[in-house]
């Protein structure tokens, strides 16, 4: 990234969680509550024991995932807003591949419906990106409206023909044994899924380091009309892009489903592909940045349940300092390109 | 002269410091009489524009004084230069592309009655302004369709029509063939006739001693010189512009401040351009040429001609000059041979095989380098490093690796190498190429389009806002690369350039070649009328 450097991203990722939660003292204050209390009971739920510890992250791990799908493709100059469709084809398809009855060897089978849920988010993502590359269209509305497909789609899905019968509750069957992911009893959710995303953040930060087409991409989101001079192939390398991002996005959706759920239920996601562009914005696009940010979004989710528990403070306080953090970070994004127009 | 006439403008101890610590004005003074055309030479970062932006309101000096027509002023923005009678047609142009040309010069100062615009009373003025001038614009057409010269003629009119007294002209003839460039001189002389000043910034020393009447000579931030034209000489002008840099390599010019328009500046007549020329005989066998444009037709990438028709060759060891007024086929012609752009009819053909439809990178591969014009949006990266910018194109390259893994040890080296051997003036290979001055960032695109031996090189306008010396070494780059036995393709607005470095020059007008003439049988004359429509 063209920033300060990540010493720079850190100061004032910082300072804005500063801002942001002397702004929610001050809203719990003239809403009649107890601040200090409130504010105390966030941190603990958030970091107060090794439960909580592991339960934010385990809240951290799908937007680590879905935050690394937006920043890929931002750093490809591409806005994509789908991740939340890409999110729920990706999960679907990790609970269809899930519980399919197989005669594979069960350690296959988890892979496989990992995979599968990458390669439908993808695949949801390739659309954008094909029309993008080849045909101009913005990638803003067609991943928008790709989202309100997905979303309808696995709903009527979910609900006639891969609705399980046996249940009262909107969802797919259980995936089998083989295919779950591990994860902590104890009812904190910490999976495996959380070393995958580590794992992808590593494996996106390998991609822009190292590899041709990370180079190719990030050439093409700073000036895609010298890399196209230079023959850098700008339509292939978008759809590349969002492929790659759809499929992130659509690994945390399949890593909700076989570590969390067990099975897709209808949406389960509360606007996971939404918040991850917050967490993108806030991670100054590096991988390890959005791995920082997804942990404070996580904690702050963990927290905020806690703090409501504990105090009569409601959890939207915890909304209140999301949104100071995203506001700051997107100040900072502004003046950053204000000074490289300058 | 300069003691009894009012100072149009004197400018004293301008210093200007850049927020990287560069001194872009260091004491610069300037003082222009009225009624004169005062011209501003000097390298580049010699800091003309910079003090043309402090006059202008766009830079706030750090300390100086400024005095308009005798009275002490400060002048915090472009609005306050307008009021004080201050107007300028930048290098770059600032024309909104969604608004039409009227719209555009009444910006800022549209006429209106309670609210409601009055087109009809700003095109009628900004009408006769342009009858007094010469000048015809199509005012009501959306100012997209401009040429680049059009849009420097609306800008004129725009200053103008706020009731400019004082005008500043940055590198207007740039891109204006010569008769074009002659008519602008034409308007300017009509403008101090009647008791306006002009500024002129420029690298040519022709317009200088033809059109000026006095020369202030600027060098690494301070004035350091002012003259008179009539008293001076053109080889006093260069050595006080290059200064101790003055005995390498400049040969003499001969003082000719009334001399022949085909006279070439010196820096275009080195040793370069006499050894390596093509020489073959053309009655006898000419060698297989090298690229070769068979009826090629492209449509047009926005606005005019496009490419009609044009059927072109290069050979090995020679440089194809493309002459022709902006917008006349020119981007269509290069962008078709590289690949950037399909051709609608025709074929192009390297070695005499066909590349139409191939792409830009399996053409690079070929061999085909491109030098695009604007540097800055299509030659560099400009958030990117040094190094990454000479890897740009050649990211799947052998030498780096060869397909899905970059090899950052040898691109570094690559990089150090190419920094070395071009002479780059940049702390590393890890600097943005932002941080670049001009002629710096253009070493960058020449060095990665030479990389791995190009054996045809279509260049863009590759010395556009370039000083002296960095023009010299892109010449020198080009013609090493002809010695090679590697073919030019060079387009270029600059007439004079065409003529110094060119072999042969083939002249593009309203999208087909008007003619190919040779070196010997091309003089300016000649080539502006086919620049101009004229028939051979």
């Amino acid at each position: 990234m063209h920033s300060g450097g990540f010493a720079s991203s850190l100061r004032h990722a910082a300072s804005a969680l500063a801002l942001a939660v002397a702004t929610a003292a001050c809203v719990i204050w003239l809403a009649g509550g107890a601040p200090v209390e409130a504010l105390a009971a966030l941190a603990k739920g958030a970091a107060g024991s090794p439960d909580a510890i592991l339960r934010s992250l385990a809240k951290a791990t799908p937007l680590l995932l879905a935050g690394l799908a937006v920043s890929l493709a931002l750093r490809g100059g591409l806005f994509n807003i789908g991740a939340e469709g890409q999110l729920l084809v990706g999960g679907l398809a990790a609970a269809w591949v899930g519980a399919m009855d197989w005669s594979v060897p069960a350690w296959l089978h988890a892979p496989a419906a990992l995979l599968a849920g990458a390669f439908a988010g993808a695949a949801w993502g390739a659309v954008p990106g094909v029309l993008r590359g080849w045909r101009g269209t913005h990638e803003v509305i067609v991943t928008i409206m790709m989202n309100y497909i997905a979303i309808h789609l696995t709903h009527y899905l979910v609900n006639g023909p891969l609705r399980d019968t046996s249940t009262m509750a909107v969802a797919t069957r259980p995936v089998r044994e083989g295919a779950q992911l591990w994860s902590l009893p104890g009812g904190t959710h910490f999976s495996a899924g959380f070393f995958v995303a580590l794992a992808a953040a590593a494996g996106v930060a390998f991609l822009f380091r190292r590899t041709a087409l990370g180079f190719e991409i990030r050439a093409v989101g700073q000036g895609e009309r010298a890399a196209r001079a230079a023959g850098v192939p700008v339509a292939h390398t978008m759809a590349r892009a969002m492929c790659l991002s759809g499929a992130l996005a659509g690994l945390a959706g399949a890593v909700e489903v076989l570590a969390v759920h067990r099975r897709f239920l209808d949406a389960f996601s509360p606007g996971y592909g939404f918040d991850s562009i917050a967490v993108a914005l806030l991670g100054g696009l590096s991988a390890w940045g959005v791995t920082l940010s997804s942990v404070l979004f996580g904690s702050l989710a963990a927290g905020s349940v806690y703090m409501e528990g504990w105090t009569s403070t409601p959890r939207q306080v915890a909304g209140v300092v999301q949104a100071v953090v995203i506001v700051a970070a997107g100040v900072r994004l502004l003046r950053q390109r204000r000074r490289e127009e300058e | 002269m300069t003691d009894r006439a009012p100072l149009a403008v004197q400018m004293k101890g301008i210093v200007v410091q850049y927020p990287g610590g560069v001194l872009a004005n260091n004491g610069a003074s300037l003082a222009v009489a009225s009624g004169t055309l005062h011209a501003i030479v000097g390298e580049n970062g010699a800091g003309k524009t910079t003090l043309m932006h402090v006059l202008y309101g766009r830079q706030p000096p750090d300390s100086g004084r400024i005095r308009v027509e005798g009275v002490e002023v400060r002048i915090p923005s472009p609005a306050a230069a307008m009021r004080l009678g201050i107007g300028m047609v930048s290098q770059h142009t600032t024309v909104v592309p969604g608004l039409t040309v009227i719209e555009n010069i009444m910006l800022g100062a549209e006429p209106h009655v309670a609210g409601v615009l009055r087109r009809r009373e700003a095109v009628e003025r900004a009408q006769s302004i342009g009858d007094r001038l010469g000048i015809a614009l199509p005012w009501t057409a959306s100012s997209e369709t401009l040429s680049l010269a059009e849009r420097q003629k609306t800008e004129l009119i725009k200053a103008l029509y706020r009731g400019a007294r004082i005008l500043i002209l940055d590198e207007p003839t740039a891109a204006l063939a010569p008769q074009e460039a002659d008519a602008l001189f034409e308007v300017l002389r009509g403008l101090t006739a009647a008791g306006g000043s002009v500024l002129l910034v420029t690298h040519k020393l022709r317009e200088v001693l033809e059109h000026a009447q006095r020369v202030t000579v600027m060098r690494e931030g301070r004035t350091v010189a002012e003259r008179a034209v009539g008293e001076t000489y053109a080889d006093d002008i260069l050595a006080l512009m290059v200064g101790q840099r003055a005995a390498t390599g400049v040969a003499p010019l001969a003082p000719a401040p009334a001399a022949e328009s085909s006279a070439q500046p010196p820096w275009e007549r080195g040793p370069a351009s006499e050894s390596g020329r093509f020489t073959g005989d053309r009655s006898s066998a000419r060698p297989m040429p090298l690229l070769e444009c068979r009826q090629l037709s492209v449509r047009p990438a926005e606005r005019g001609p496009g490419l009609r028709d044009c059927t072109l060759e290069v050979i090995p060891g020679e440089i194809l000059g493309v002459a022709g007024v902006d917008g006349n086929g020119q981007l269509e012609l290069v962008e078709a041979v590289v690949g950037l752009r399909s051709p609608s009819a025709g074929d192009v053909l390297l070695d005499g095989e066909s590349i139409t439809g191939k792409s830009v990178a399996w053409r690079r591969r070929r061999g085909i380098a491109y030098i695009p014009s604007d540097r800055q949006t299509d030659g560099l990266v400009l958030d990117f490093t040094v190094e990454e910018n000479l890897l740009l194109g050649w990211q799947r390259d052998e030498r780096f690796g060869g397909g899905w893994m970059i090899d950052r040890g040898v691109t570094r080296a690559a990089a150090a190498e190419a920094v070395r051997a071009y002479g780059i003036r940049a702390d590393s290979g890890g600097a943005p190429a932002y941080a670049l001055s001009g002629g710096n960032q253009q070493k960058v695109v020449i060095a990665r389009a030479l990389a791995g031996a190009p054996r045809l090189i279509a260049a863009m306008q590759p010395t556009r806002g370039l000083d002296v010396s960095s023009t010299r070494r892109v010449h020198e780059a080009l013609r090493d690369a002809t010695r090679r036995g590697a073919g030019v393709l060079l387009v270029s607005l600059d007439l004079d350039e065409l003529l110094g470095v060119a072999d042969r020059i083939a002249v593009l007008f309203g999208g087909r070649v008007a003619g190919v003439l040779d070196r010997a049988d091309a003089d300016p004359k000649k080539v502006g009328w086919l620049m101009l429509g004229g028939q051979e």
